[in-house]
């Protein structure tokens, strides 16, 4: 850099050009003097420079370099920044925040009884305090950059400078300003000459008033963007305070109003007047064909018959059921009992509880918070489950018992619901067995 | 204002005699307080239960400081740093302590070998049994006692290695002035980090979780390393401290390089409460029971108060002023914290090791059944603290002492490293 010759635009002789007024640089005639800009060759002259400048008495001056330099700070004089407080103070608002908001929301405005759960926990609520806290953190420090550095300053006479344009490549700057109290044209000159300085310009204001300050568009672009922002907010107070009779405003009126028609709404199309559309008779959809009524029904026969006692001889050959199941003997084995055990524990043990007796989290939870769900127990020696044939053991798994227990047809296919029979039974041989079960008769 | 120095003409940089001076200091605590330790352990009246768990606690206190500044010796060498290269000769003598500390874990490593089962209850015959402990049996064939001792052995050697090539080869650098020797290091310290993390995971497992086998945690490792890097950069700054005042170095080592010790040990603070925060948040959310019994016990009863002792003193309060730049440059500040935090992380690791003293018993079909650690009802668990928790705990602190003094001699800083100048003019932004 130092070896290197500068091109003659970037002389090392200053330019005598302020007290003539001519023109500076590409950018148009010259108005009032805004400084002196003096560029030195490394970081650690640049420092040098700095010290000497505050040692002279100098205030209004900066330095300007691409990258931070090391112990500059300390050499112009000037005091650690603020800066980090507001940041702290940005990140403890926002994880307050946070928090707050967490608790307004779950706690205070729109709490939901789940089973009986706290509807405010701090465990649940750190990871998002903590992305608040950050985030808040992030912007105060971004946002707080610009606005202690008065940036941003497109309009800054130094960019009138074309010497300056090598600040962000590998320039090094000291800009002392006219105002100075301390501010003479050959002193400070003979100053910044001889910390250094290898090259040195005269900086002049834009003689355009409009072009010394922040343009007018940016200002109008501000104020607009501003004005525009709350436009939704002040929608959503008015909507708040006062009552209407118009139709709601749609947004994405093509996402409100598709073109199908939902369940269970009025269709002229139809002579019945209905949407829904049950299914066409006299015709089953492939693999829904329920004719073992045994199976499918838990009966000896679909009309008429009485529920079965024991269990289905044969699975159905449907192309409902997996291959492996099609036709083939229904056997009452471990690998039954164990896939019923799966599914009892799946879909029974919220209410009847792992052991049948219908002590689930459900009633528990229920209980603890006052009220009272009541689940059948299902192993009681005499009660209903008990003594029951198995088809109907089957068909209240299928349908339910209203009011508490709804039908599991739509969530466990009929083998299932068979396993689980099976699995109820040695639940309950298990848990209310008599003597000769015991004495291993059985 | 230049970015480089050189040594100070009048700078003390040869250990002399602090190293044996700290390694006869070091050798008294260690003799008489663990004769004192031996005394009440055995009148604890326990079998010296407790006294082999609060040498757990004490043992792996000393081994993170030596696993902490091992770390800082990679990351050194993997980043090309420069602010360290002045401290990193007494870092490299706190991990070529890294024997001594395996020699004095063999305290409580050779009566498990030797069929010692109150410490570990894997070692326990009650494990074994299949219907008390399903979820235990498949770790058995990991956690027996002869394969535990051989990994324990291969952990030490593995330390010692990677801790010894690194001082060997900086030393050589003394003398040749080779600045290969840095670049050798360099390459080398990729392969050996991968190495040491593997090796630190599987020592806390091993050592620490163990000792409640029935329980899963995956980032228990990342968070007792987490947690050790604090005490290790407390420990460090202490010693930095303790060579000053004794006329070393006290030209080279400037408040600068003390702001990026203690910028290391806020870092550490906040790393080890995020990871520590991970494990518990995981676990109480997903609620389940092989989970939550490790905090089941740690959240109510007694041990909650230390719980909250750790949350409070442990991460808020030193996260709340280590953060300032001041806490971090003024010397005195910087001690307090270090001292704190080094009581701290000693705490953490009571708190992680202690509440499985207590093992509750059940029957089973008339016969009384060893549970194990975290069962039984939470009444049972006490903090119980005796004083033999904090004796073995000096005493294998006077153990670690031997281990760095032994290891302070010749040149306090690497005098002929490329690095060097850089870092004595190091300056914070």
């Amino acid at each position: 850099m130092a070896t290197e010759t500068p091109p003659p635009d970037k002389a090392t002789e200053p330019r005598e050009d302020h007290a003539t007024g001519e023109a500076s640089g590409k950018h148009g005639a010259a108005g009032e003097l805004y400084g002196y800009l003096a560029e030195y060759d490394t970081p650690g002259e640049l420092v040098e420079a700095a010290r000497r400048v505050k040692d002279a008495g100098y205030t209004e001056f900066d330095c300007y370099s691409p990258f931070p330099v090391h112990g500059i700070d300390p050499a112009m004089g000037i005091k650690r920044t603020i800066l980090p407080l507001i940041i702290f103070g940005g990140g403890f608002a926002g994880a307050i925040g946070g928090l707050a908001l967490q608790w307004y929301c779950n706690a205070y405005q729109w709490g939901w009884n789940i089973s009986g759960k706290p509807t405010w926990s701090i465990p649940a609520n750190i990871p998002i305090a903590y992305e608040c806290g950050i985030l808040l953190a992030v912007l105060t420090s971004f946002f707080g950059m610009w606005a202690l550095n008065k940036l941003p300053q497109v309009w800054h006479p130094l960019f009138r400078s074309d010497r300056f344009l090598r600040v962000t490549d590998d320039g090094f700057f000291l800009g002392i300003e006219a105002k100075d109290r301390r501010f003479d044209a050959d002193k400070t000159k003979a100053l910044l000459e001889d910390a250094g300085a290898i090259g040195l310009d005269p900086v002049h204001y834009d003689p355009d008033p409009a072009k010394k300050a922040m343009p007018k568009w940016i200002m109008a672009f501000i104020v607009a963007s501003t004005a525009f922002a709350l436009i939704p907010f002040a929608v959503a107070a008015k909507a708040r305070n006062s009552h209407s009779s118009e139709p709601h405003i749609h947004i994405f009126p093509d996402m409100d109003f598709q073109p199908k028609f939902k369940s269970d709404t009025e269709n002229p199309l139809f002579a019945d007047g209905r949407s829904n559309r049950g299914e066409i008779s006299g015709t089953v959809a492939r693999g829904w064909l329920q004719e073992d009524s045994t199976f499918y029904l838990g009966l000896t026969a679909e009309t008429g018959g009485d529920w079965i006692t024991g269990f289905p001889a044969t699975y159905p050959d449907s192309p409902g059921l997996t291959p492996d199941l099609r036709g083939k003997p229904f056997t009452v084995d471990a690998k039954l009992l164990k896939r019923g055990q799966n599914r009892f524990n799946i879909y029974c043990t919220p209410c009847h509880g792992y052991d049948g007796r219908g002590q689930g989290m459900v009633p528990t939870r229920v209980k603890e918070s006052g009220g009272v769900w009541l689940a059948r127990n299902l192993v009681d020696r005499a009660g209903t489950v008990v003594t029951i044939p198995n088809g109907q053991l089957f068909n209240t798994i299928t349908n339910g018992f209203p009011p508490t227990m709804m039908g599991y047809a739509a969530q466990i296919p009929a083998q299932d619901r068979w396993a689980i029979v099976a699995y109820v039974r040695a639940l309950e041989r298990s848990q209310i067995a008599s003597n000769e079960d015991q004495a291993g008769q059985r | 204002m230049s970015l480089t120095k050189s040594l100070h003409p009048d700078e003390k940089f040869k250990a002399g005699k602090l190293g044996s001076t700290m390694m006869k200091a070091g050798l008294g605590i260690a003799v008489v307080m663990m004769v004192v330790s031996l005394i009440l352990g055995s009148m604890h009246g326990d079998g010296m239960k407790r006294f082999l768990h609060a040498y757990v606690v004490g043992w792996t206190f000393i081994c993170t400081l030596s696993i902490g500044m091992l770390w800082l010796v990679l990351l050194h060498h993997l980043t090309r740093s420069r602010w360290s290269t002045v401290v990193r000769r007494i870092a490299e003598a706190m991990t070529l302590a890294f024997p001594i500390v395996f020699i004095a874990g063999l305290g409580f490593a050779l009566p498990v070998l030797a069929g010692n089962k109150s410490l570990y209850y894997w070692a326990a015959d009650d494990a074994k049994n299949a219907l008390l402990n399903p979820t235990l049996q498949h770790k058995l064939n990991w956690l027996s006692p002869g394969f535990w001792f051989l990994r324990f052995c291969v952990y030490g050697l593995i330390m010692s290695g990677i801790s010894f090539y690194f001082a060997k080869k900086s030393r050589e650098q003394d003398t040749s002035g080779d600045p290969k020797i840095s670049d050798t290091l360099r390459r080398a310290s990729g392969p050996a980090m991968i190495l040491f993390a593997f090796t630190t995971c599987l020592l806390s497992m091993d050592v620490i979780m163990s000792l409640a086998p029935k329980w899963y945690s995956t980032i228990f490792g990342v968070q007792f390393w987490g947690s050790g890097n604090v005490g290790a950069f407390a420990a460090l700054g202490l010693i930095v401290l303790w060579l000053q005042r004794n006329g070393r170095l006290t030209h080279s080592i400037t408040e600068e390089h003390y702001h990026d010790i203690g910028k290391w040990m806020f870092a550490f603070t906040f790393f080890w409460a995020y990871t520590a925060f991970s494990q518990f948040m995981l676990q109480w959310y997903g609620n389940m029971p092989e989970e939550t019994v490790w905090y089941k016990y740690r959240m109510f009863g007694d041990w909650q108060w230390v719980s909250i002792a750790i949350l409070v003193g442990y991460w808020a309060f030193p996260f709340i002023f280590l953060m300032s730049r001041w806490t971090k440059r003024i010397v005195p500040s910087l001690v307090f914290f270090s001292v704190w935090q080094l009581v701290f992380h000693w705490l953490d690791l009571y708190w992680n090791i202690m509440p499985q003293y207590d093992w509750a018993t059940e029957t089973h079909g008339g016969a009384v059944i060893n549970a194990g650690p975290l069962s039984g009802p939470i009444g049972l668990h006490h903090v119980g603290f005796t004083p033999v928790d904090i004796t073995v705990w000096i005493a294998l602190v006077g153990v670690f002492l031997v281990g760095v003094g032994r290891s302070l001699s010749g040149n306090l800083i690497p005098v002929k490293d490329p690095t060097l100048g850089l870092s004595l003019a190091h300056e914070q932004l």
